[in-house]
């Protein structure tokens, strides 16, 4: 039987002085972050950087005290993955002129790394000494400094790094947004486990034909990034499959089904963080005595991962990513952040504010840098009608 | 490698499908760990032995058919689309096992009246001769070995790779009712599929191997 469905908000409105007293320390990290020690001359630097600091800091001010995670990280996560993409491809064709990837420049080791390669590289390196990948060790987009980074991330946040650090889910997760409503509303349950199957497939091919058979065959990010230069039918069959991808699975299921469907059903790194969130302290809850069972939390979990069995152990799937929209949705508040190891209490807000900072710091650190090069090129582009 | 590899990724659809049938036989029999291992290394070696058969009738088939045709490419391509597209429909589409452990009861039954202490091996061998896809991908594989101790070799890495998954069971019986690693297993198998299929049409049109 259906409980009440009243709302109960437990977290009202911080005061004003109390949001921007908790504030503070962000301010100061961002603005340390992004300055990076010293404020630019150039006018468009200037700017730039003034305008990332105050879009930053008003969504995590609004944040703090409207008490609504997800309405303002989707914000920052699109702008995300929209200034990356525009930010990544206009550097591509300022140093090499076009987005494809030559085998010269394969040779030369001048592919750039991101995480999404992780999984793959792993085990080849582990048993064969060899990293399976065309990048450089050291440097910038660099093998060596995004494993630390994705060890990083992966600690302080578990799955988090899906909804907080990303910058491909973004896209998706814009898309997911289009409609009110979804179309395809019923997704059998067994392709949730599809992720897990498409990471023990590409490990294994990897560590067969000791290649990146990720980046290579499937990965359909490369489409907004860079992609090889099509010599041969292999690579030509190759681009079929990962633009397909791309189209399906980033633009039009997220768009029919309201869901990120890359990262929830098909991301081999999904599946790989899902097991860091064992590990992480921080977790999504539900307090039972509050739950009324509308099921709006599993109609909004972005990456599958709420079901009527975890409303019944007052726990969410390993696969969460602590993005916050079910918290957001819930009428009665019954879902919140918690600390593993703490009291088991929905009325606290100061779990999700513990969660907050280090969330938000990853996701403003990432975009930052991104987001003043998108300025720039923009303001460049306006009044020189070029952004090289 | 190659046979080590489809052999791992096949492995925890083996154990999820095959081994429950035998586990409680195999964990009721046994008194201890050491007793588990005896019973679980008796029925490996059953399964060892029913691969070893199939690596000689590969070889048999390729001497007696393969030498005399020009171009193998376009007898082992054709085979590697047919079974990787059943591993792919198998892999993400198939419900029901594919196991010959279910449909070989009554001849179990008959020897284990004749010879009792007999269950292991015989559960071994009757499970490493199932004709699921990834088996005959195997099969495929191993035609493709031009001595008999090529193809010995290739079913003995993919019985490695299967093999892997059966250690825990010794200790707990972990894979048991498990539909979660089943599924992961079926469609990490239909992935490899996909590679097969290409291997195959690659091999069909161009007469070589990637």
């Amino acid at each position: 039987m259906k409980k009440d469905t009243t709302d109960t908000s437990a977290i009202k409105k911080r005061s004003l002085f109390k949001t921007l007293l908790l504030c503070l320390p962000m301010m100061l990290l961002t603005f340390m972050m992004l300055s990076q020690g010293s404020i630019p001359t150039a006018g468009e630097r200037l700017f730039a950087l003034a305008v990332t600091f105050l879009f930053f800091n008003l969504l995590f001010f609004l944040m703090v005290r409207t008490g609504k995670t997800d309405r303002f990280r989707s914000i920052l996560f699109i702008t995300l993955a929209v200034v990356f993409v525009f930010s990544f491809i206009s550097n591509l064709i300022a140093v090499r002129g076009s987005m494809a990837l030559s085998q010269a420049h394969m040779i030369e080791g001048e592919t750039p790394f991101c995480h999404l390669v992780i999984p793959m590289t792993i085990i080849p390196a582990a048993f064969t000494k060899t990293i399976i990948f065309p990048g450089k060790i050291l440097g910038k987009y660099s093998i060596g400094g995004m494993f630390v980074i994705w060890i990083g991330v992966s600690l302080a946040l578990g799955r988090g790094l899906c909804s907080w650090f990303c910058f491909f889910g973004g896209l998706e997760d814009g898309f997911s947004r289009i409609l009110k409503k979804p179309i395809i509303k019923n997704i059998s349950k067994k392709w949730t486990y599809l992720p897990y199957a498409v990471l023990l497939g590409i490990v294994l091919m990897s560590a067969l034909t000791l290649s990146p058979t990720y980046c290579k065959w499937l990965c359909p990010f490369k489409t907004v990034t860079e992609y090889v230069e099509i010599t041969s039918v292999q690579v030509l069959i190759q681009t079929i499959i990962f633009v397909s991808l791309f189209i399906g699975l980033v633009i039009v299921l997220p768009i029919l089904t309201k869901r990120r469907t890359q990262c929830g059903l098909f991301c081999p790194l999904g599946a790989l963080q899902s097991v860091t969130n064992k590990t992480n302290v921080f977790e999504v809850r539900i307090d039972q005595d509050k739950c009324i069972q509308c099921n709006k939390c599993i109609k909004v979990c972005p990456t599958f991962s709420i079901d009527e069995e975890s409303l019944g152990r007052g726990s969410v799937k390993a696969s969460c990513t602590k993005c916050g929209k079910c918290i957001d949705a819930c009428p009665q508040k019954a879902l919140f952040y918690h600390v593993k190891g703490t009291s088991l209490n929905s009325t606290f807000d100061r779990y999700r504010l513990l969660f907050l900072y280090p969330a938000f710091l990853v996701l403003a650190i990432i975009t930052g840098g991104f987001m003043q090069d998108a300025i720039v090129k923009t303001i460049k582009l306006i009044t020189t009608g070029t952004i090289m | 490698m190659e046979a080590f590899i489809l052999g791992l990724s096949n492995g925890a659809t083996c154990i999820t499908y095959c081994a429950p049938v035998l586990v409680p036989y195999l964990l009721g029999e046994g008194k201890g760990i050491l007793r588990n291992s005896v019973l679980t290394a008796q029925f490996l070696s059953g399964r060892l032995v029913g691969y070893l058969s199939f690596a000689v009738f590969a070889w048999g088939i390729n001497r007696s058919i393969m030498q005399g045709v020009n171009k193998p490419d376009l007898i082992i391509g054709p085979a590697y689309i047919v079974f990787s597209l059943l591993l792919i429909f198998y892999g993400f589409f198939r419900t029901r096992t594919p196991c010959t452990t279910k449909c070989t009861t009554g001849l179990r039954h008959r020897l284990l009246t004749i010879w009792p202490g007999s269950l292991p091996i015989i559960a071994g061998l009757v499970t490493g001769l199932s004709f699921c896809p990834p088996f005959l991908l195997a099969f495929t594989g191993a035609m493709e070995k031009t001595t008999i101790l090529q193809s010995m070799f290739f079913f003995f890495a993919f019985f490695l790779g299967t093999s892997i998954f059966f250690i825990p069971l010794p200790f707990s019986g972990l894979f048991r009712g498990f539909a979660a690693l089943r599924i992961i297993g079926r469609m990490a198998a239909g992935l490899i599929g996909v590679y097969y299929l290409y291997s195959g049409i690659i091999m069909l049109i161009g007469g070589y191997t990637i």
